[in-house]
């Protein structure tokens, strides 16, 4: 496959651009809608509302945390590609339509230009979040 | 959105580029020939379409100029001329229109992308993309094409991979797996004098070295020559992980999205030094080629390069791979001793197994395995050993791969009907001369367990529901009293060329089939043949229907038309000639069961030719037939069935009458 391979790449031009002059370049941007296409100016924008943050344990364990336009918080994992967000479901699992929803993508921005929250929490407390996931949609 | 955020600016941007986009697709249109200005222009040859998300992935040759001057068919691809990688949003490429063969000039501005260990790079914001047509003959031909639908691959991306967005020196660190180099032979010493990497275009014989120097400099172009012990197909697990929670399982449809079964073609192969390696290969468009490559590549020896290690399998975790390993070892030949010289051998009846093996798979694009088809086959290769059945049902451990030669006389598939068909479990009945020709003390007839995990090509398939057929069953699993096929089990039609038939009788089987007559041991899901006297009919269950002649359907509709014929919706067409059949339970006393009620499901068609009269005609036949006093007392035998199931209590056996093929 070649698409996520170029993904990466992309978001580590930008991760570069940014550490070396805090700004990214018109053509990145341009190439980030090409590439995610809808999906990017809405993950941009979570970006610019540091709307990601980033959950810690003492384990290490770690997941993200992104507060939706709607107010609602999704919950996207570290060690693979999953969001709990319906749109995830739909254009990613089902239709394989996108690489990545909105909220993924947000959490690879926010990485690439420090613009993640931290949030250290207790082990039980991590539990705690992923499984009342697990509730919501039970 | 918020002011002065990247979010407006990308909206800008965007804006203005998608009116950029719109003018220029206009100004093609009107001036109906190419712009004059060629400075910043990208001129590609596609080579091969595929799609990914949405985005659709060319693999594309640079050309040095447009080849307007000549028609495609003289274009002569120049293996010197770089390869491309160009990508199209899915707008852009519906307006293009694609194939193979075509040639696009794509216009600035567009943007190159190298990638960290790719050679090829990619391009992309090819938003001012251009098809060009050379001849009035080829505009002709672009108009059929269009009507024409292509269908174009469609690589349905892992969730499993993330992205690492850290330094180039992260990913040098190696997997802590292939820190620890087990030892399969107990002789490879791994702290002790080891090799230097060789010459990088000298071909390598050993496997572990190849995985050992991985990302070392050069390592790409390490060749090593192995020997080709197995050929077979397995399903590609492209689907995504699924996220069960509590039973309700939250994944993607199955994968039947694409046309294509999803197989890929994998080797399992052996070094000079007896270590293992499955090598997955290409997917497959059609798995009609595996028997194809079952012959042409099993036993010779091939060279790798380029190999990417998927995985190090042990023992525990993948115990399909380990019995076909298993059923492999001790190797046919002596074993080259690692980090001695080239005339030492290791003699191998008492070496222990192997453990772990490695599962590589080829780098994007590349596949570099040179199999020398003009060669020998090699001392090392172990042809499968093919018994009879009677001897496979007296081995006596669990999971051994054994192979045979069989007569099939009856197929069954599994009944989920939210399955795909050719992902549901097939139950077959099989016979060789070694069970037909005993009188007692073994079954006739033996059941084989195909799972959905096992590779059947459209012609296997086929052969199984067609006609009484001999099989070759390569590598089944036997174990727990049950042939199954599995994973890495190849079903064949055509004798190997070369097999260790020991004592195995290859002929086919002259006369007709026996099946083993009803009795008190015969048990559920297994056929038999019986034979006795009605005692009884069920006539509730007493049933006819017609059905198509062409292909058997049995939910026939009225015509639309004319209310008196009869429509098959498989087929598309009019039925003229029904095939009419008729069901109905009957009750038996059959002497070599006596204990036990016996039901049968007995079964008639009979073709019905004149349709008009088809109504008045059912109803005589079935009164006629299945009078219920001319049935009693009727002796019925021998019948061929189907055991659907055995019951103590109360104490019964329910059947269905079956042809065999």
């Amino acid at each position: 496959s070649t698409l996520p391979a170029v993904a990466e790449e992309l978001l580590r031009e930008i991760k570069k651009a940014f550490q070396e002059s805090s700004h990214v370049p018109d053509d990145l941007l341009l190439g980030l809608k090409f590439i995610f296409g809808p999906s990017a100016v809405p993950a941009l924008d979570l970006v610019d509302q540091r709307a990601v943050t980033r959950v810690t344990a003492p384990s290490g364990r770690t997941l993200y945390q992104v507060l939706g336009s709607s107010g609602k918080l999704y919950t996207c994992y570290s060690s693979c590609h999953f969001c709990t967000c319906p749109a995830f479901g739909f254009s990613v699992l089902q239709k394989s339509e996108s690489l990545l929803c909105k909220h993924i993508l947000a959490v690879y921005l926010s990485q690439a230009m420090g613009a993640c929250q931290e949030l250290s929490v207790s082990e039980e407390q991590l539990t705690n979040i992923l499984l009342a996931e697990e509730e919501d949609e039970g | 959105l918020c002011r002065g955020g990247l979010a407006e600016r990308l909206c800008r941007l965007q804006n203005r580029e998608r009116s950029a986009i719109s003018f220029w697709r206009h100004q093609c249109i009107s001036d109906d020939k190419i712009p004059s200005d060629k400075s910043g222009v990208l001129i590609v040859k596609i080579l091969e379409i595929f799609e990914e998300c949405t985005i659709q992935v060319a693999i594309c040759q640079q050309l040095e100029q447009s080849p307007v001057t000549f028609s495609p068919e003289d274009a002569v691809i120049n293996a010197e001329e770089p390869i491309l990688k160009v990508l199209f949003t899915r707008e852009t490429a519906a307006h293009l229109k694609s194939r193979p063969q075509d040639v696009i000039h794509i216009y600035p501005p567009w943007q190159k992308l190298l990638l960290q260990n790719a050679d090829v790079p990619v391009i992309m914001n090819t938003y001012f993309s251009q098809k060009v047509l050379l001849s009035e003959h080829s505009e002709a031909r672009e108009k059929t094409y269009g009507l024409t639908k292509m269908l174009i691959r469609k690589n349905i991306i892992s969730l499993a991979q993330t992205f690492r967005l850290d330094d180039l020196d992260d990913e040098l660190h190696q997997d802590p797996s292939d820190n620890q180099v087990a030892c399969a032979l107990q002789i490879h010493n791994n702290g002790g004098s080891k090799q230097h990497p060789l010459a990088l275009s000298a071909v390598n014989d050993s496997l572990l070295e190849m995985v050992e120097s991985q990302g070392a400099v050069g390592w790409r172009e390490v060749q090593v020559r192995v020997v080709i012990q197995r050929v077979y197909c397995l399903p590609a697990r492209e689907r995504c992980r699924s996220h069960t929670q509590g039973n309700k399982p939250l994944c993607a449809t199955p994968v039947t999205n694409s046309d294509p079964p999803n197989v890929r073609l994998c080797l399992l192969v052996q070094d000079a030094y007896g270590m293992f390696s499955e090598v997955q290969l290409q997917s497959l468009s059609s798995t009609d080629d595996i028997e194809q490559y079952c012959r042409r590549w099993e036993g010779k020896s091939c060279c790798l390069a380029g190999m990417k290690i998927l995985q190090r399998t042990t023992r525990g975790r993948a115990l399909g791979l380990f019995s076909l390993i298993d059923s492999l070892w001790p190797p046919a030949v002596p074993l080259k001793v690692p980090g001695q010289s080239q005339d030492s051998e290791m003699m191998t009846t008492n070496l222990p197994p192997p453990s772990f093996c490695y599962i590589l798979t080829v780098q994007s694009g590349e596949i570099r395995v040179e199999v020398d088809e003009e060669e020998q086959i090699s001392n090392l290769y172990q042809p499968p050993a093919v018994h009879g059945l009677k001897e496979i049902l007296r081995i006596g451990g669990c999971n051994e791969r054994c192979s045979f030669w069989a007569q099939v006389l009856y197929q069954r598939l599994q009944t989920k009907h939210n399955v795909p068909i050719d992902q549901r479990d097939i139950l077959l009945f099989v016979t060789d001369s070694t069970l037909q020709n005993v009188v007692y003390g073994i079954p006739k007839v033996v059941a084989v367990s195909v799972t959905a995990s096992c590779v059947l090509s459209m012609e296997i398939r086929e052969a199984l529901s067609a006609g009484s057929r001999l099989v070759f069953f390569k590598d089944a699993l036997w174990g727990n009293g049950r042939i199954i096929c599995v994973e890495r089990t190849v079903l064949l039609l055509q004798k190997p060329l070369l097999c260790l038939a020991a004592g195995a009788d290859l002929s086919e089987l002259t006369g007709p089939v026996k099946l083993d007559e009803l009795d008190s041991t015969t048990q559920a899901n297994s056929v038999c043949a019986l034979r006795g006297t009605v005692v009884g009919v069920n006539e509730s269950t007493a049933f006819s229907w017609p059905t198509c002649d062409r292909c058997g359907n049995g939910k026939l509709e009225l015509c639309p038309q004319d209310r008196e014929l009869l429509y098959c919706n498989q087929c598309s067409e009019v039925v003229t000639t029904p095939v009419l059949k008729m069901q109905l339970e009957v009750f038996l006393s059959c002497p070599s069961r006596s204990q036990s009620t016996v039901k049968v499901k007995v079964r008639h068609e009979i073709s019905v030719g004149v349709s008009a009269l088809f109504v008045l005609l059912t109803m005589l036949l079935f009164l006629q037939t299945y009078e219920v006093q001319s049935v009693l007392g009727r002796e019925v035998g021998l019948l061929n069935c189907y055991v659907h199931s055995v019951t103590s209590h109360p104490n019964c056996v329910a059947l269905e009458e079956i042809v065999l093929l």
